[in-house]
């Protein structure tokens, strides 16, 4: 059998509540900045948050997925200086749906509903006709934003959305490599997007019980309450041909927790056995892993559970291997999440520098690692692990190594 | 080489609009109401299968499962509700609607609107533990979905997979959205269902092997040329799982292509279904067709639908009506509104 083709990571960027690219970003967050203010885009009063990482735009109530992941490609595609045959082309994003105006969505209720409040089809095909012209699959779609990537990019290789809720840009990720691997395409426009600090996503999650009431994103914190929404895009090109490329991705690893909704696994089971996956994929022992990028999401929870994951699968490594969370500075950014997570892991491989977990102060001893806090760290890391896991209990760790 | 067998399939649906599924005792009231219309059909369709396949505690944590899945939508007594309480003077308030309208929801409504849930609350039930993936499909992620479960298969990630497709089309918003993009006007008849298949490495003495599948962009090229496109990843597809694909000869050899006895459609509506029989008379002239979408359409279940249509084609020799001896082989092609084509490639077993 041959060997197992290489997957090189060619480019990245990323569009962010912070900056407009991923070294201005990663600039600011190795800084301590945090990109978490009260929300302005619309009236929050009577949300159980108030606060969110969002980026500023003109177009609060249009779909923002589409200019959030085409500034984050055309970063890494650029960086990336790849020319490759259309049909060897894929793109592979994490993505939920979009959003209709909120008029339309009301419209639509409203002329469905019959006596009693049962759904009336008859009622709803006389009086749901004007509405159907503001519904825009192009807009609301998933998969209308990877589509569009791949008009832009002339990809005509396989075009796939995952949706998998905070696993989504993950586990897009693994997706391309897989595909790079099998020889099914050589490059791989890859990532995540979320653009979700707005009302319908804030009531979600507040039903949910889980964004923080303070608006605090204080991953691994004492005091942490629940997460903070935040928005934006990370891509990356990923490539079979290695170029002048400094870092490859080399493990995958992806599991459920089978265990509830939204709730971890108490033991962590899930998340070890995928990040425990990712490691055996690589090749690599848990030794060789000089940083985690953990999920971190600042709830009691999440927090607690994946610390001991990490210690279950690092073992005695977990006393020096640094960890930290991009949501304490980012916010969470649900389908994006995941894509972002793996950009600090990729930056510290290539670059060294470990960048902090933003909001933490006071540890909670129940997660006890070595935390990145304050400013970045510094450290010769030559392998790096990412980690998401969604609601749902769908979990994905991606492990970036320096190219041997 | 591993090959990669379908040993068992089950399905909900299609249900047209107005014929709702009997309901399936599942594990508790509180479950069902938790989930959308997808995840219901997707987790009865889930049990069936899991039963069928009656797997070890140990075997569930190890067991793959990947779905197509539509966008999901919440019952719409609950968005109703939950927006007739955010109106102030016969106006929309945002205000109202994060507090009162938040209130008069059913808490639970949120575990109905994520995607990936229509794959999650099955996976929790059957205790499903192993690789996943919830692919957004208008017709293509389904094929991407079984194509994740065959290499997870091949390669030994897990010993079994479950891999297929579940959506609602008769949603409000999902009914809105086609009739806005004129599928309706073109006669496509929207419908609700979930059909998945098992999978697992091949014995030898399996009824129906799944030799590749995979899916072409469909963007700024005509159909018949992403079509052709589709078919060569398919082929490529069912050669060696690990290794580059790109030269190494496909299992299905020209005399393979001669003995494909079915063709299973998927198509969203009647021109897009026109389209593909177009092009399986061309290249396949005397195969046999069935059209899955003229019993109703389920998006992101459609192809998978599909795919049971040709796995029951090929387990049953009465359904052959022209030759005398049975079919070796069968063909899925799948066309959502996405546009992109897609192709699986089924041998009956021992055909290779």
């Amino acid at each position: 059998m041959a060997a197992r083709r290489r997957v090189y990571v060619r480019g990245v960027g990323a569009f962010t509540p912070l900056a407009p690219t991923w070294p201005a970003t990663a600039a600011q967050l190795a800084d301590g900045a945090c990109g978490i203010r009260e929300i302005d885009a619309f009236d929050a009063t009577g949300f159980p948050c108030r606060h969110a990482a969002a980026i500023a735009t003109p177009f609060p109530d249009e779909d923002r997925r589409l200019p959030y992941a085409r500034a984050a490609a055309r970063e890494a595609w650029g960086a990336a200086r790849v020319s490759v045959a259309p049909a060897r082309l894929g793109v592979f994003l994490g993505a939920e749906s979009g959003r209709g105006r909120w008029q339309t969505v009301v419209g639509l209720a409203r002329a469905a509903r019959g006596e009693a409040g049962a759904f009336d089809h008859t009622r709803f095909a006389r009086e749901a006709r004007p509405f159907a012209e503001r519904i825009d699959a192009s807009v609301i779609s998933p998969s209308a934003v990877a589509a569009a990537l791949a008009r832009e990019y002339g990809a005509h290789g396989p075009v796939e959305t995952i949706s998998l809720a905070c696993a989504s840009g993950s586990a897009a990720i693994a997706e391309a490599a897989r595909a790079i691997r099998l020889g099914e395409i050589d490059v791989a426009l890859c990532g995540g997007v979320g653009a979700d600090v707005d009302p319908l996503m804030l009531a979600g999650f507040g039903l949910l019980g889980i964004l923080s009431p303070r608006g605090v994103s204080c991953p691994f914190d004492a005091h942490r309450d629940g997460f903070v929404v935040g928005e934006g895009a990370a891509m990356l090109v990923l490539s079979a041909e290695r170029a002048d490329a400094t870092v490859e991705l080399a493990g995958i690893g992806r599991t459920l927790d089978a265990h509830h909704l939204t709730a971890p696994d108490p033991e962590g089971d899930g998340a070890a056995r995928a990040m425990t996956a990712a490691l055996r994929d690589a090749g690599l022992s848990p030794g060789a892993i000089g940083y985690v990028q953990a999920h971190g999401t600042s709830t009691p929870l999440n927090d607690r559970i994946e610390v001991t994951a990490i210690r279950r699968v690092l073992g005695d490594a977990a006393e020096r291997t640094l960890v930290s969370s991009a949501k304490g500075a980012l916010g969470h950014w649900v389908a994006g999440a995941g894509a972002v997570g793996a950009l600090y892991a990729i930056h510290a491989v290539a670059t060294g520098v470990v960048l902090p977990t933003a909001g933490l102060r006071d540890p909670d001893p129940a997660c006890a690692v070595p935390h990145v806090i304050g400013r970045a760290a510094k450290g010769d890391v030559e392998a790096a692990l990412a980690s998401s896991f969604a609601f749902g209990g769908a979990n994905s760790c991606l492990v970036v190594q320096r190219c041997g | 080489m591993t090959r990669v067998a379908i040993t068992d399939v089950a399905a909900r649906g299609p249900y047209r609009a107005g014929t709702a599924p009997a309901e399936e005792p599942l594990a508790s009231q509180r479950a069902r109401k938790m989930m959308s219309g997808a995840a219901y059909l997707a987790a009865c369709a889930l049990a069936e299968l899991v039963g069928k396949l009656a797997p070890s505690a140990a075997e569930r944590a190890e067991l793959g499962y990947f779905l197509g899945v539509g966008g999901s939508a919440g019952a719409l007594d609950d968005v109703t509700a939950l927006l007739d309480a955010s109106f102030v003077d016969g106006a929309f308030s945002l205000p109202r609607f994060g507090d009162r309208g938040l209130a008069a929801c059913n808490p639970l409504l949120a575990f109905q609107l994520m995607n990936n849930f229509t794959m999650c609350h099955g996976a929790i039930l059957e205790s499903l533990g192993g690789p996943n993936g919830a692919l957004f499909s208008r017709g293509a992620g389904t094929i991407a979905a079984l194509g994740e479960a065959h290499h997870a298969v091949r390669s030994g990630a897990c010993a079994r997979a479950i891999a297929g497709g579940a959506d609602v089309a008769t949603h409000p918003v999902t009914l809105a959205e086609l009739a806005r993009d004129g599928h309706l006007g073109r006669g496509l008849v929207p419908a609700d269902g979930a059909a998945l298949v098992a999978l697992a490495a091949s014995t030898g003495r399996d009824d129906v092997v799944l030799d590749g599948c995979a899916h072409a962009s469909g963007r700024g090229r005509a159909l018949v040329e992403a079509l052709n496109d589709a078919f060569a990843r398919a082929l490529r597809a069912a050669t060696s799982s690990s290794a580059d694909t790109r030269d190494a000869a496909p299992t299905w050899a020209r005399e393979d292509l001669d003995s494909v006895g079915h063709i299973a459609l998927s198509a969203w509506g009647p021109p897009a279904a026109e389209a593909l029989r177009a092009y399986a008379a061309a290249r396949f002239p005397f195969a046999t067709l069935v059209d899955v979408s003229t019993r109703g359409e389920t998006l992101a279940g459609g192809t998978a639908f599909a795919l049971i249509a040709a796995v029951e084609l090929l387990r049953s020799p009465s359904l052959e009506v022209v030759r005398s001896a049975r079919p070796a082989r069968a063909v899925v092609l799948s066309l959502g509104v996405d546009g992109d084509p897609g192709v699986i490639l089924l041998s009956r077993g021992g055909a290779a």
